[in-house]
């Protein structure tokens, strides 16, 4: 028996048809790739490349928010360490008053306008200690809602303590001095058993005034703060029992005291490195990822392009063979 | 001695036979493009000069009287019937997936659009931004408004999956009502046609086509059955009997659909958690076997109606493990609407718990004394129902940026001033590590393990995959189908080749006849005319 089919005219419409919707169901495919640059527009056309893409995306934005916490960690750095210097200039031109004013040879009237000058210098250094950014305090701290400095009877205090009374060593003076703002730069931010966040593994872009200004008493008994200093030479050269000794004295311990704001510096200096190193590595990882993405959801464009004319082509040919075989049978030829 | 016009009706049947061939091919030719029309070819036979047995006549030529048409017979082939019926019902029940998981993956779906992956992301960046500075009013607000369109997103994809299953159903309604149980009335009014006209003697075949075009539009309905038992009506008359019933092919559990002239009828209920189906005939129930009660949803194994079930009760990894004494009660496994729905809910709930408990954390003894995330009514917190606490809707601040309240006397303890944002980076921890989502409340088994995120991604996968799969599935399904359409085409339909070459062969056999009639008459004329003259 022979086993050939019989071939009906239904059978090659329908074929026909099935096969010209499957060719423009690619067509349509390849032309939405080729229009859209995207491999797949929904997950279910590519699951495991969409699930890769996600993940992509996840890292991306979480190198984006660390940028952000840099670029604001930083910006606060910098506000930080331009008044610093401030303070550095402000000390540097009080130290050439003082020295002006110990001059033998002045009256005690040049005194006391030097001695005027001295306290406005005192108030500029307040102020510039109380500055803030963007209504955050910048030496307070974690306090950074109210001014961290204050003067109370002439004397200086920090977050409502008194200067004088932070002795060094002192559990208070090291809970002021390490008091710290913290932001989450991708250093794997952890929090210890007791639930307290893990200082390693999150930046700290706080400068505390404390460190700044000096602290505690000296071995006699007197002020060791550059504010409370300078107002003591101010008053030393107001008095009518002028000592050189003493503002020598004082001004030593001002010139110590102000060693302190010059480290600080230093310290800003090396964080700031830090974070422009962390942008340059997230930079560099934002890269690797942006042309991941495009590896994962971009198409090949010229591989698309050439595979969509290959497809039409192909639909082309169909639909002109289509048309001379439908129509042909034995009836065409009948007479 | 055969009679002087026998040959006369000869030629008489030949015409008639041929004529009838050529009308059986122009109805052939007709029909060519109608749906279950089965290509019909005349039975002719013939026939042969009995009866000539004599005791002394002596044996004569016998020379056949000729060829009579006798019926039409319909060229189709059961076997491949019962094919095809059983592959439509499992290509069908692919279709009916793919369409339904399609509607659920778009809802989650982020490949274009964004959904709540990308505002799980967004509320970490708002969070990171706010940890810069807890103590800036419009920050905190900006960071409620974030958490707001997170519970708004879970919200939108629980009425959203809502509104397919409505869909869903309202769909399967009427499939049963139209598809079903119309379809098995009008086979048995049909069966009860046809069963006149054979007894009658008659070959009905455009109700045959019309009850196959029936049987395999329900055959991609639902897993059905045909059954054909011949029945003697008389000594010399017999009829087909066709019953369908519906087989579950795993159990073999069945019940009748239609008996000859009688009809079953399916009903639906939509309990809101599932749909059950029950037969609503209990005269079909003892046709049954393995069925104890009207509930027959679980004998549904394949077709559109499987599709529906599972895209609408299917629990996933929430069915209860199935109980081998009573498969009638198994839940459906497949990942359906009320799987991701018990999934968003978990999540909901989860995120909730999480928040609740990281804001509260200034009193430990009441673990969500101050929380975020609370229920819209009161109860337990669903992805539906999730909202911002009233609370933080009042005051924006009464997120809880750290660790200590803040005590405006006590500045010396850097932990309780307010620019330490020790909680918010709890919060942002809490959404970048893994999480250990539980089935339930009171379960112990780990459902999925990673962060809220890669959960959304699970999920998405999940579904995807799905659609993925069924897609592939219908692909292989449907050619098997096609192959076996083309072998019945092949038996079943209409050449034009064949038709045509029918015809031209035909008109040459009626033109024959009427020469042999014309020689016939000519040879009556020689007789009577001219014959001993």
């Amino acid at each position: 028996m022979d086993n050939t089919m019989r071939i009906t005219y239904k059978m090659m419409t329908s074929k026909y048809t099935t096969n010209l919707n499957n060719m423009s169901t690619e067509l349509d495919r390849l032309n939405t790739q080729v229009a859209s640059g995207r491999k797949f527009a929904k997950t279910s056309d590519d699951t495991s490349s969409a699930i890769k893409a996600y993940q992509i995306r996840r890292d991306m934005s979480k190198l984006e928010g660390y940028q952000n916490n840099i670029g604001h960690a930083s910006d606060f750095l910098t506000n930080s360490e331009t008044n610093l210097d401030d303070i550095n200039q402000t000390v540097s031109d009080a130290t050439v008053k003082i020295l002006q004013g110990k001059n033998g040879t002045q009256s005690p009237d040049t005194r006391k306008v030097i001695a005027n000058e001295l306290r406005v210098m005192q108030d500029q250094m307040l102020d510039t200690l109380n500055s803030s950014v963007s209504d955050s305090y910048i030496f307070g701290g974690s306090n950074t809602a109210e001014k961290p400095f204050t003067v109370e009877a002439g004397k200086l205090f920090y977050n409502k303590v008194d200067v004088d009374s932070l002795a060094d060593g002192s559990a208070e003076l090291k809970k002021l001095a390490t008091d710290s703002l913290y932001v989450d730069v991708g250093l794997g931010m952890s929090f210890d058993a007791a639930g307290v966040v893990n200082k390693n593994s999150v930046f700290n872009y706080s400068t505390p005034g404390i460190n700044i200004v000096g602290n505690g008493k000296t071995a006699d008994g007197g002020s060791n703060n550059l504010y409370n200093l300078l107002g003591e030479i101010a008053t030393e050269f107001e008095s009518d029992n002028y000592s050189s000794d003493k503002v020598d004295k004082l001004l030593g311990l001002f010139q110590t005291a102000s060693s302190k704001s010059n480290q600080v510096t230093t310290e800003i200096g090396s964080k700031t490195n830090y974070l422009n190193f962390m942008t340059d590595r997230y930079d560099a990882q934002e890269l690797n990822l942006q042309t991941r993405q495009t590896e994962v959801e971009g198409i090949d464009a010229a591989y698309t392009y050439i595979a969509f004319q290959t497809q039409k082509v192909a639909y082309q040919a169909a639909l002109q063979m289509g048309s001379s075989i439908i129509q042909s049978s034995v009836f065409d030829y009948m007479s | 001695m055969s009679s002087t016009f026998l040959g006369f009706n000869v030629a008489s049947r030949a015409m008639e036979a041929s004529q009838a061939t050529i009308n059986v091919t122009g109805n052939n030719i007709a029909n060519i493009n109608t749906e279950g029309y089965s290509r019909q070819r005349v039975d002719i036979n013939a026939i042969t000069s009995g009866g000539g047995i004599q005791k002394y006549a002596t044996p004569q030529l016998s020379t056949g009287l000729g060829a009579k048409a006798v019926g039409t017979t319909q060229m189709r082939d059961p076997f491949l019937d019962a094919r095809y019926r059983s592959q439509n019902a499992e290509a069908s029940q692919y279709d009916k997936m793919i369409t339904g998981l399609s509607d659920l993956e778009n809802i989650f779906d982020e490949a274009q659009t964004d959904g709540l992956q990308t505002e799980l992301s967004n509320f970490i960046s708002t969070l990171q931004t706010f940890s810069e500075t807890p103590t800036s009013a419009d920050i905190a607000q900006v960071t409620r408004t974030e958490a707001q369109k997170v519970t708004q997103i879970m919200n939108m994809y629980a009425n959203q999956i809502k509104d397919v299953r409505k869909q869903q159903v309202d769909d399967l309604t009427v499939v049963v009502s139209n598809d079903i149980n119309a379809a098995v009335k009008s086979i048995a009014d049909l069966n009860d046609k046809i069963r006149t006209e054979e007894i009658y003697g008659n070959t009905p075949n455009d109700l045959y086509d019309q009850r196959n075009s029936l049987i395999d539009e329900l055959s991609g309905i639902a897993n059905i059955k045909v059954n054909r038992m011949p029945e003697k009506i008389s000594a010399d008359i017999t009829v087909d009997r066709l019953s369908i019933s519906l087989v579950d092919k795993n159990t073999g559990n069945s019940i009748g659909l239609v008996d000859n002239d009688l009809y079953n009828t399916i009903k639906l209920t939509d309990t809101g958690d599932k749909v059950v189906l029950s037969s609503l005939n209990p005269a079909f129930v003892p046709n049954g076997t393995g069925i104890d009660s009207d509930d027959i949803t679980n004998l549904f194994s394949d077709g559109s109606v499987k599709g529906y079930l599972n895209l609408i009760n299917g629990e996933g990894a929430f069915a209860d493990p199935a109980d081998p004494a009573d498969p009638s009660v198994e839940e459906n496994d497949s990942k359906g609407i009320p799987y991701y729905q018990k999934t968003m809910d978990i999540f909901a709930s989860k995120f909730a718990d999480v928040f609740n408990k990281i804001n509260s954390i200034v009193d430990p003894a009441d673990p969500a004394s101050k929380p975020l995330f609370t229920s819209s009514d009161g109860t337990a917190v669903t992805a539906a129902n999730i909202q911002v606490s009233q609370a933080w809707l009042d005051d924006p601040s009464y997120i809880n940026t750290t660790n200590n309240p803040p005590d405006p006397t006590d500045l010396i303890d850097p932990e309780g001033t307010p620019g330490s944002a020790d909680n918010v980076l709890r919060m942002i921890n809490a959404l970048t590590v893994d999480q250990d989502f539980k089935k339930d409340s009171d379960s112990e088994t780990t459902f999925f393990n990673g962060t809220f995120n890669e959960y959304m991604t699970g999920l998405l996968g999940d579904v995807a995959m799905d659609v993925e799969l069924n897609t592939n599935f219908a692909s292989t399904s449907k050619n098997v189908l096609d192959t076996i359409s083309t072998s019945r085409e092949s038996v079943s339909g209409v050449s034009l080749n064949e038709e045509g070459t029918n015809l031209m062969a035909y008109q040459k056999v009626y033109n024959a006849a009427i020469r042999y009639f014309n020689v016939l008459d000519e040879n009556l004329n020689t007789i009577i005319n001219t014959m001993g003259q």
